[in-house]
């Protein structure tokens, strides 16, 4: 095992009698890098993370943390991580103060002037019992009791499903902290805007196989720039070009919208380029588009406004 | 929404479905139990001879306080469903009671506990439109049952049995149902969550029971003040008192209306008694698994064992009416000498005390297996995850669990059966009261067979976890064999089924230490084999 990494997982799979969660699972987080974890619901996110907890016991391929077994070593592991899960549920008659607590007193830590720290940015009630928490305040409380561990590896569950966008950002600043502090985080969330601002490497898990990983700027290959512009000469050609879809006409005289493959933006900006351009304005291509690329219904071709006619 | 039950038609016919499975299980239980008993007495009581033979039990005081009275005069000609009514009466009413407080707390503050009453009130449905639902799933399915009891006990055809007394029984015990299912739907307006409500409703049937009891055993007059005990008033195939039936359908709508106006008068989601609100830092005890299932079951602890004490204390009470051989019989003591007489009165005493054990042991049961389930259920819950992802091992989870149920049960054991020795020693002449070497025996010899009952919930958990509940079906099996199987004549063997029939009926027998041992060892080969099974699965949410 490399020193750096901190968990890695090898061709994961996972059966829950006839049905595979997982079919092939492969891909590391890196010690104090952020790995944002994304796919639609049903994917597969949550079992892998369960595995990864020993809650769930893989059917085949293997996963480590620190470079032990997510199986048979999750007591040693479990000393060094903290974990929010996706649905937090609580004990209906205790506090969510006296969670905290015993949260963090099975992990071997105390409340700490931190986690008071914690209750207050995330303006969380701690005497109510979580029977009368909302699924925003259920979540908090087991942010605040992971985010007031002092861990190594933190695993968090689509954390800020039920948060309001005030909360999101506390959340934002604090694994930003713990990034800051050397931590490594995996992050499984469908919120792309989230995962953007946050992850220094991604993995897309669809219908229980991992089909890309990397960093974001390695991904925007993969995805198309929308382009709008505006030329002297007429652009009669451009729908014939390779790796250019969606033109669509603009209001002005001779200005188009249409989105490019990037393995072809070099083809294209020749192209315009030859036709006189007046004004141009290219948006990055976002997770949401990659997202979507990967996510179309049974993996079949997007459909297109406008494709490739 | 002006009307108030908009929908209720609707959400009750969606109810039967959501519980059907659930419904179909108990009615199936419940008909086989009342009508497959009926047709069989027709064998065990068929003969005057056989009748007489039995009459001495029913009439006497443990009889009397177990199954009650039905007020048969003594001049009574006593026919086969006679002795049927005195048997089944009470018996099927605390199985009809159980059934309706599961249905009536689950369907109304279990649905409100997990937030489906929200949606379902979000939609067109009259306020109480959800609450009355749930009356009408009780009364509906205790009407069926009533009318299929009725019917069946008339198609079994008891030798002096009459249509009237056939479906007064069955109809009387289809009041007694919806009358506690109400009194189920009244506590879970009451209290703030489903537990609660659950306590607090087993507590007034507690009371109730208690009284009828102890009304049955002093002077079956004042029988009249338990609900419970209007059906002894009933008095089927004999005085076919209809009156009590009245009188139970009064005391429903009462509570129904209560209900439904402390249902109107209430926020969603909370109570008349309300939760006080929490603590703000977790007290120094509470530190792990151990601590934290002690402070989440303490209530329901505090109330096993407090149940314990009343059970052992009121029936330890009513010692010194049982030895009553002199009463019936002052000749005897001249005939027999005063020594053999006080003998004559302990081996009834004694004989009394070992039916009791049983009846408490099976008590102590019930929390045991109720806190090793929540292993299984906390996890269903997904209460568990969050400590799944600390580092705390399954074993430890194990061992935390079993620790409590197995300290649970053996204090209510020990709390029960303690006081019922304490307080019918207590009202007993020194010379018939039982010494501490039988009461020992009595002591250890149950614990093993407590501690077998748990660690079978722990095998299921282990290997089978979806059917967890399903020791609660083996449970009441064996309490059935236990309970009835001399009365009903079952086999012997049916009392090798269950742990309690495995061991020797103390106190009037001693205790067999190789028994005590082998059942210790069955316990912990139990458990490992379950702890193994829990090791190596997957941990489930619903």
């Amino acid at each position: 095992m490399k020193k750096d990494v901190v968990l890695s997982i090898d061709h994961l799979s996972k059966k829950f009698g006839k049905f595979e969660a997982l079919k092939d699972v492969s891909f590391d987080v890196n010690k104090g890098e952020v790995f944002g974890f994304i796919g639609p619901n049903g994917a597969g996110k949550s079992t892998t993370i369960r595995i990864l907890l020993g809650i769930l016991k893989a059917s085949g391929g293997t996963a480590t943390v620190f470079g032990q077994d997510v199986w048979k070593d999750s007591v040693s592991i479990h000393k060094r991580l903290a974990y929010v899960p996706g649905d937090v549920y609580l004990w209906p008659n205790l506090s969510g103060g006296e969670i905290i607590d015993l949260l963090l007193k099975l992990g071997g830590a105390k409340h700490s002037a931190r986690t008071d720290e914690l209750i207050k940015q995330f303006k969380l009630d701690p005497t109510k019992k979580a029977r009368a928490y909302s699924k925003g305040n259920r979540q908090k409380v087991a942010l605040i009791a992971a985010f007031s561990t002092d861990s190594d590896f933190y695993i968090f569950d689509e954390p800020t499903s039920g948060l309001d966008p005030l909360n999101e950002e506390i959340f934002q600043q604090n694994v930003l902290k713990l990034k800051q502090e050397g931590k490594s985080v995996l992050l499984s969330s469908h919120i792309l805007s989230e995962v953007e601002k946050m992850c220094d490497r991604i993995g897309i898990i669809r219908e229980g196989q991992i089909i890309e990983t990397g960093s974001l700027d390695e991904m925007r290959h993969l995805t198309r720039t929308v382009i709008r512009v505006t030329t002297s000469e007429q652009l009669s050609e451009l729908h014939n070009q390779p790796g250019v879809h969606g033109v669509e006409s603009g209001t002005k005289t001779n200005e188009v919208t249409f989105s490019v493959d990037s393995e072809y933006l070099d083809n294209v900006m020749k192209y315009l380029a030859g036709k006189g351009i007046t004004a141009l304005q290219s948006t990055p291509p976002t997770l949401e588009d990659l997202f979507m690329r990967y996510y179309n219904a049974n993996g079949k071709q997007v459909k297109e406004v406008g494709s490739h006619d | 929404m002006t009307n108030l039950f908009a929908k209720t038609g609707f959400l009750a016919r969606f109810y039967f479905k959501k519980d059907r499975n659930k419904l179909i299980i108990w009615a199936v239980v419940l008909l086989m139990l009342m009508v497959s008993i009926a047709y069989k007495f027709g064998d065990l009581y068929g003969s005057q001879k056989q009748i007489q033979a039995i009459m001495p039990t029913l009439r006497s005081k443990s009889m009397v306080s177990l199954f009650g009275t039905l007020g048969y005069p003594a001049s009574l000609h006593i026919q086969t469903a006679n002795v049927f009514a005195q048997e089944m009466v009470i018996f099927m009413a605390i199985i009809t009671v159980i059934m309706n407080f599961g249905l009536a707390v689950s369907g109304s503050r279990g649905q409100e506990d997990n937030g489906v009453i929200e949606m379902i009130r979000a939609k067109m449905v009259g306020k109480i439109a959800p609450l009355a639902a749930s009356a009408i799933e009780i009364i509906i399915i205790n009407l069926i049952l009533g009318v299929l009891y009725g019917a069946g006990i008339q198609a079994a055809n008891m030798a002096e049995s009459d249509t009237n007394g056939d479906w007064l029984l069955g109809l009387s015990m289809a009041a007694v149902g919806i009358m506690f299912g109400v009194f189920g739907l009244l506590m879970a307006q009451i209290a703030d969550h489903s537990n609660n409500a659950m306590i607090l409703s087993y507590f007034g049937f507690a009371i109730a029971y208690v009284v009828r009891m102890a009304t049955d055993v002093t002077n079956p007059d004042y029988t009249w003040w338990s609900p419970i005990g209007w059906l002894e008033k009933t008095s089927p195939y004999h005085g076919n008192n209809w009156l009590p039936v009245v009188w139970m359908i009064v005391l429903t709508i009462i509570l129904l209306g209560l209900t439904f106006y402390l249902n109107l008068h209430r926020d969603l989601g909370s109570g008349i008694i309300s939760s006080r609100p929490g603590r703000q830092r977790a007290s120094a005890t509470l530190m792990g698994p151990v601590t934290l299932l002690m402070r989440l079951e303490r209530t329901t602890i505090i109330a096993w064992i407090l149940g314990s004490l009343m059970l052992g204390a009121s029936y330890g009470s009513i010692y010194n009416s049982i030895g009553d051989i002199l009463k019936t019989n002052p000749t005897m003591q001249q005939v027999f000498g005063k020594a053999a007489v006080d003998s004559a009165n302990q081996g009834l005493v004694l004989n009394f005390s070992a039916t009791i054990a049983i009846v408490i042991a099976v008590v102590a049961t019930i929390p045991a297996i109720q806190i090793m389930l929540k292993l299984k259920s906390d996890e269903s819950k997904g209460w568990l995850e969050l400590i799944n992802s600390k580092p705390v091992s399954r074993i430890k989870m194990v061992c935390s669990y079993s620790a409590v149920a197995m300290v649970t049960g053996i204090i209510t054991w020990l709390v029960g059966i303690g006081t019922l020795f304490l307080v019918g020693n207590s009202t007993l002449k020194s010379s018939q009261q039982i010494d501490g070497a039988k009461i020992l025996a009595t002591i250890w010899t149950y614990i093993p067979a407590i501690l077998v009952m748990m660690a079978i919930a722990m095998l299921i958990i282990g290997w089978l976890p979806r059917f967890a509940s399903f020791v609660w079906l083996y449970t009441a099996a064996g309490f059935v064999i236990m309970y009835m199987g001399g009365l009903l004549k079952l086999p012997d063997w049916t009392k090798n089924v269950i742990p309690f029939g495995w061991v020797n009926k103390v106190p009037v027998k001693n205790i067999d230490w190789s028994v005590f041992t082998w059942m210790l060892v069955l316990f912990v080969g139990l458990m490992i084999i379950g702890w193994i099974g829990y090791r190596k699965r997957d941990f489930q949410t619903d």
